[in-house]
């Protein structure tokens, strides 16, 4: 469903949209219910996820264990781990996890790099385009999940180290233990997922605009490319990049939970939905034990995650609609 | 067209040349070392050096990969590191043919659900069974692996001791019915999606207005000119879910106790079994382009206004 | 190699189902294989006389009250890396292998005597510890009928070290042998060590007395082949082996499952058994145990309540397991800091309650450890005075210790193997511990195995956890010396005691039993109150789930063939 609807937009537009253009798709998405519903809710749960150190009732990696294994009560609204953690504490700060992996990695990846590349690739077309195209193909040759994971796996104990130099030798404190490396892994993995889509959606659009009149005018009048490329083409690009991101996030999310399922993603004591999976369910072992005796340790985390991709989709249908009449 | 065919077979091969390089560079730049893995905690490094002379990794990349090419094009892709004494392809073979039979398997219970779902909303559009239809499918999609694959266990092999819990036993048999559903279900939703919006398309058409108008029964219009017209579309997405199902089924395999080519490339990552990984990206991509340039092609057969260049 | 398991905390779950089951999916992190214990008086001691047995056997029949022939036995395991003896390192091929060919001797189940004749009947010790001479048994037959003699071993024996074979252990566990090293040096192909006497007699010299060599030829690299049979079938004669152990392999899909069936030419009692799968594909086993699809799981935390609840139906089939020889443990670098300061590291030991952790988080599948070598094993003294819990004295220490303010202390690093899941709950409790006792904040670090092996290999770990340690032969040598010696390959934290050091070059050439592991008892005591380590439990596995058919199934700390005493009672 990711992968296949943004390709299928074709609808360019002529002009670049006026201002006036953004507040109608707006006042349309909002007459579609479930989805503005739907986005309430993603903006609540990511309202939860920043806000955290604020909201959370217990120190995420406190450990009670004359408290663990309970159930949902006054104290712990979601109930205890084996380890006597707080459940709800490290829901949310598990989502904060997922907002920052989802915000990193689509600025870096599908924004940055698929944008500007899809940009060149479309404008300059020739050996560029080949070039670029085929590195694509290459990369988009291995199945998803694989890479991503030899990615993680080979790539962190680098960036580990790297980031450890550099915190010694600098006297930054803290960019291990806060999570920033795993992020960045994290980001770095999940680029091939995000780049190529993006990227061929982009130049798509770029190979039908490069050659509209007012491109040309453009052109004709020794406007430079950048500017071309950014001020001129980039507008008319945007609504797709809306849609394909709106669809693409759910994704992003669940890739991080496999990542940290195998122990690849977010490093402990820093929770993130992933690792409450991984660490409940013993790696798949225990998760049909889990979830009969205590469902709330597997729920908990897992709603959250269904709730996020199920949210994204009808979102991304309603822009999809919305931004793109004319396609289905 | 031919010229477009001959240009993609070309490009195939340099392709999977440049994804097998990828794999051994990603095996130089991963911590851990094959030989040092196999020898376990009390190797001498002396013994680790013989070890690596033994496997050949002592030897520089360009080399090596020159080698691996050369034995790949003659159809042998080495042996495994982790699995003593074993050619890759003894690895792999019965592994792939596994994950391939549980797709297929995913993929029909996708097709069965999903079509004539997708179908039945789209004729239903403006009542209330399309939403209804549409929204539940997606939130099944939604749904969590690690959440689908226990509770169905749970509730059909524990509870209700229909079928098996786990274990794989070919493709007729009981144990499959639980993993396929797990990855038909998403599958289905997807084409629950793509039949309804093709549905649609096809029922504004003017002859399908026209057959109508020309007083065919139901029946025969809903069948003749509307269904069929509109899996055209979807025979393209059924490629490309296989090839994604592909993915997807890691954990399914690792949860369900299947003996598939998901494991098997998972553990090859963590036991550096570089020979396992690349000849299995090898296949997968092959696999893939292969596909891709059927589905082209198969187009261009179904609707002769297409064109390839 | 066997010696090292995975022992990460979640994984708890996972050992547990390993104990009998064999499940892992760590790599090569060779876990807890699966154990046995002594086998009822009637079954297979050696000591008992082969007609004894026979009749037992025929009364069975006859009476129908014994146990009964036939019968499938399904059990879950990981898959093997091989199933060439000579080319074992591991534990899950080990568990399959014993099953399926034998050699000279085998570990029995009594730890003060554990080794037991196996195809040799009888074996004497000659020229002052240098020289074994082996009697094999009577009529000895592969399970093709072709008969085993001394030759057979010999050629057994320089297979295994032969380069071509690739046996990664051959030299550790053959190498005493004179020549054998030559061969596996690519040097010689035949050991002048090794004489074939007569048919039935084999003469082993070593370089050297070596208390231990016999435990040696316990291993997969000492058993015997069938020279035909490896020759003839090229690399993979290993699907269709010629064995002389109670059961041969019937069929083997890698991945997916190992079939073996009895091997009616056993040298002893055949199996009651017709065939033992192992189920090599995984899955969740307490849901396949509660669908009758395996015999035999672990019970990991997540069941271990409901499994205790007496009105459930699964408590009736409930058996304890005794706990392997293991101790589990957090490992620190005695060069780096702040673990070179040892009043730190006493304060980190004393900061740890464990019994808690025990009871709160394990729910008593584990047992504290507070020295090195477990309880029941040979060498385990009562005496060893622990570093209990006592945040007081830790704070105190901590104190004393060069590292006392937090803002010049070093960082300190974690670091756990992390494939297939989280840190462990150990790790985490543990560290949370040291951070709500002592107020030292720690970073933990999750590495995969790969990456874990190679960089505790190198010494670069500062702290690690996730590991324990795996009594390979029922000696305290495995434990306390071959960790704590300060030139021992696998002394990872480079733990240098020059007191520790004297005890146990002295135990080596101790002759006296008790003067000997009197020696080890006082270095594990240096050991233990200098903090080299934190050990977190011994032994970790403790219950397990046996359907009700399934007799004469047992479990011990060592890993022992066992399933050719099994039978079903359906």
């Amino acid at each position: 469903m990711t992968s296949t609807t943004p390709t299928t937009i074709s609808t360019v537009k002529e002009l670049p949209p006026a201002r006036g253009h953004w507040r109608n798709v707006w006042a349309r998405f909002r007459k579609r219910r479930l989805a503005f519903v739907s986005l309430m809710i993603i903006t609540f749960i990511y309202l939860l996820g920043i806000f955290a150190p604020v909201i959370q009732t217990h120190d995420y990696q406190e450990t009670n264990l004359r408290e663990t294994q309970q159930g949902p009560s006054f104290d712990h609204w979601f109930g205890t781990d084996r380890a006597g953690r707080d459940l709800y504490t490290r829901v949310v700060w598990g989502i904060q996890t997922t907002v920052i992996i989802t915000i990193t990695s689509f600025v870096t990846g599908s924004l940055f790099l698929g944008v500007t590349v899809g940009l060149v690739a479309g404008y300059f077309r020739g050996w560029i385009d080949a070039v670029i195209m085929r590195i694509g193909e290459v990369v988009s040759a291995f199945p998803d999940i694989l890479l991503i994971i030899l990615l993680a796996a080979t790539l962190r104990p680098r960036i580990v180290d790297l980031a450890r130099n550099i915190e010694d030798s600098t006297g930054i404190n803290g960019l291990v233990s806060s999570g920033i490396v795993d992020y960045v892994v994290i980001g770095i993995a999940l680029l091939p997922l995000s780049w190529f889509g993006m990227m061929r959606l982009v130049r798509g659009q770029v190979l039908v605009l490069r050659d509209a009149e007012y491109v040309q005018a453009a052109r004709a009048m020794g406007t430079s490319t950048p500017r071309i490329l950014f001020r001129h083409i980039l507008p008319n690009v945007v609504s797709p990049i809306i849609v394909s991101v709106s669809f693409g996030i759910g994704a992003i999310a669940l890739s991080e939970v496999v990542l940290s399922f195998f122990g690849l993603g977010v490093q402990p004591p820093r929770p993130s939905l992933g690792v409450m999976i991984g660490e409940v369910t013993a790696r798949g072992g225990a998760s049909v034990s889990v979830l009969r005796d205590h469902p709330e340790q597997l729920l908990a985390p897992i709603i959250v995650v269904w709730m996020l991709i199920f949210c994204w989709n009808i979102v991304g249908d309603a822009l999809n609609d919305v931004l793109n009449p004319r396609a289905r | 067209m031919l010229a477009y065919i001959v240009r993609r077979l070309l490009w195939t091969p340099v392709l999977l040349a440049l994804a097998a390089f990828f794999v051994f560079l990603m095996g130089t730049i991963a911590p851990g070392d094959p030989a040092e893995l196999r020898l376990g905690n009390r190797a001498t490094p002396e013994r680790i050096e013989r070890e690596r002379e033994r496997m050949g990794l002592d030897q520089p990349i360009p080399i090596r990969y020159i080698k691996y090419v050369g034995g790949a094009l003659k159809g042998d892709f080495g042996d495994s590191y982790h699995y003593q004494g074993r050619s890759v392809l003894e690895i792999i073979s019965p592994r792939l043919w596994v994950s391939i039979q549980l797709n297929i398997a995913a993929l029909i219970i996708a097709v069965i659900i999903g079509l004539p779902l997708g179908f039945y909303a789209a004729k239903k559009q403006g009542t209330g069974r399309d939403p209804t239809i549409v929204i539940s499918m997606l939130v099944l999609y939604a749904m969590p692996v690690f959440f689908t694959a226990p509770f169905l266990i749970l509730f059909f092999a524990v509870k209700l001791h229909w079928v098996p819990a786990a274990g794989w036993d070919g493709f007729f048999s009981l144990q499959i019915i639980l993993p396929a559903l797990t990855i038909g279900i998403p599958g289905a939703a997807i084409f629950v999606r793509h039949m309804r919006a093709s549905t649609l398309e096809v029922i504004g058409q003017e002859y399908v207005r026209t057959a109508h108008a020309k007083g065919m029964s139901d029946f025969v219009v809903n069948y003749r000119h509307i269904a069929r017209n509109a899996l055209l579309p979807i025979m393209t997405i059924m490629g490309f879910t296989l090839a994604g199902m592909f993915g997807g089924s890691l954990i399914v395999e690792l949860i369900y106790g299947i003996p598939g080519a998901g494991r098997l490339s998972l553990d090859a990552i963590f036991q550096r079994d570089f020979p396992v990984l690349t000849a299995f990206v090898l296949l997968g991509a092959g696999m893939l382009v292969l596909a891709n340039l059927v589905i082209d092609i198969a187009y261009t057969i179904v609707d002769p206004r297409i064109r390839l260049q | 190699m066997r010696r090292m398991i995975i022992g990460m905390a979640l994984s708890l779950v996972f050992v547990a189902a390993i104990a009998c089951s064999g499940s892992s999916d760590d790599g090569d992190a060779a876990e807890a294989p699966p154990t046995s214990t002594p086998p009822a008086a009637r079954s297979t001691q050696p000591a008992i006389a082969p007609d004894l047995q026979d009749k037992d056997d025929s009364s069975a029949v006859a009476s129908g009250s014994g146990p009964a022939q036939g019968g499938v036995f399904n059990t879950l395991w990981s898959d093997p890396p091989t199933l060439d003896p000579h080319l074992v390192t591991d534990g899950t091929s080990y568990g399959i292998v014993i099953e399926i060919f034998s050699g000279l001797v085998r570990l029995g189940t009594d730890t003060t005597n554990p080794f037991e004749p196996d195809l040799a009947e009888s074996w004497s010790v000659l020229e002052g510890g240098t020289v074994y001479e082996f009697k094999l048994r009577k009529d000895l037959v592969f399970s093709n009928g072709d008969p085993v003699t001394a030759q057979d071993f010999k050629w057994s024996f320089e297979r295994a070290a032969h380069p071509d074979t690739a046996s990664t252990v051959a030299e550790e566990f053959l190498g005493d042998i004179v020549g054998i090293q030559d061969i596996v040096d690519g040097n010689s192909n035949s050991a002048e060590g090794i004489e074939v006497v007569d048919e039935r007699t084999l003469r082993l010299t070593i370089d050297a007395p070596k208390a231990y060599f016999i435990a040696k030829l316990t291993y997969p690299t000492a058993f015997v082949l069938n020279k035909n049979n490896v020759e003839s079938l090229g690399r993979n004669w290993v699907d269709e082996p010629v064995s002389t152990g109670p059961f041969t392999l019937k069929e083997y899909r890698i991945g997916q499952r190992i079939r073996l069936a009895r091997n009616d030419n056993f040298w002893d009692r055949a199996a009651y058994l017709d065939e033992v799968v192992f189920n090599l594909a995984g899955g969740v086993a307490m849901a396949m145990y509660e669908n009758d699809e395996i015999d035999v799981t672990g019970v990991g935390l997540a069941d271990l309540e409901r499994v205790q609840d007496p009105t459930e139906d699964l408590n009736k089939d409930l058996v304890e397991v005794p706990p392997s020889f293991a101790v589990s443990y957090v490992g620190f670098n005695i060069n780096e800091a702040p673990f070179d300061d040892s009043n730190f590291r006493q304060a980190l030991n004393h900061s740890v309650d464990k019994q808690l952790i025990a009871d709160q988080v394990f729910s008593n599948l584990v047992k504290p450890a507070y020295g090195i070598i477990p309880p029941g094993f040979p060498g385990f003294s009562s005496d060893i005075k622990g570093l209990e819990f006592d945040p007081e004295l830790a704070q105190d220490l901590l104190n004393q210790s060069a590292y006392a303010d937090p803002d010049t202390r070093p960082r300190i690093i974690l670091t756990v193997p992390g494939t297939g899941g989280s840190p462990g709950l150990t790790t985490e409790v543990v560290a949370d511990m040291w951070r709500q006792n002592l107020g030292i904040e720690i970073e933990i670090q999750q590495v995969e195995w790969a990456t874990y092996i190679q960089d505790l290999h190198r010494g670069r770990l500062q702290a690690w956890s996730g590991l324990s340690w795996q009594a390979d032969y029922p000696d305290p040598q495995t434990f306390i010396d071959v960790l704590f010696r300060s030139s021992s390959a696998i002394n990872y934290g480079g733990y240098a005691n020059p007191q520790v050091d004297e005890y146990v070059v002295a135990a080596q050439t101790e002759q006296d039993a008790t003067a000997r592991v009197k020696y080890y008892n006082d270095a594990e005591q240096i050991v233990v109150s200098d903090a080299a380590w934190l050990p977190l439990w011994w032994g970790v596995d403790s219950k397990a789930l046996v359907k009700p058919w399934v007799q004469d199934y047992t479990f011990s700390s060592l890993t022992v063939a066992k399933f050719k005493d099994v039978w079903l009672d359906k």
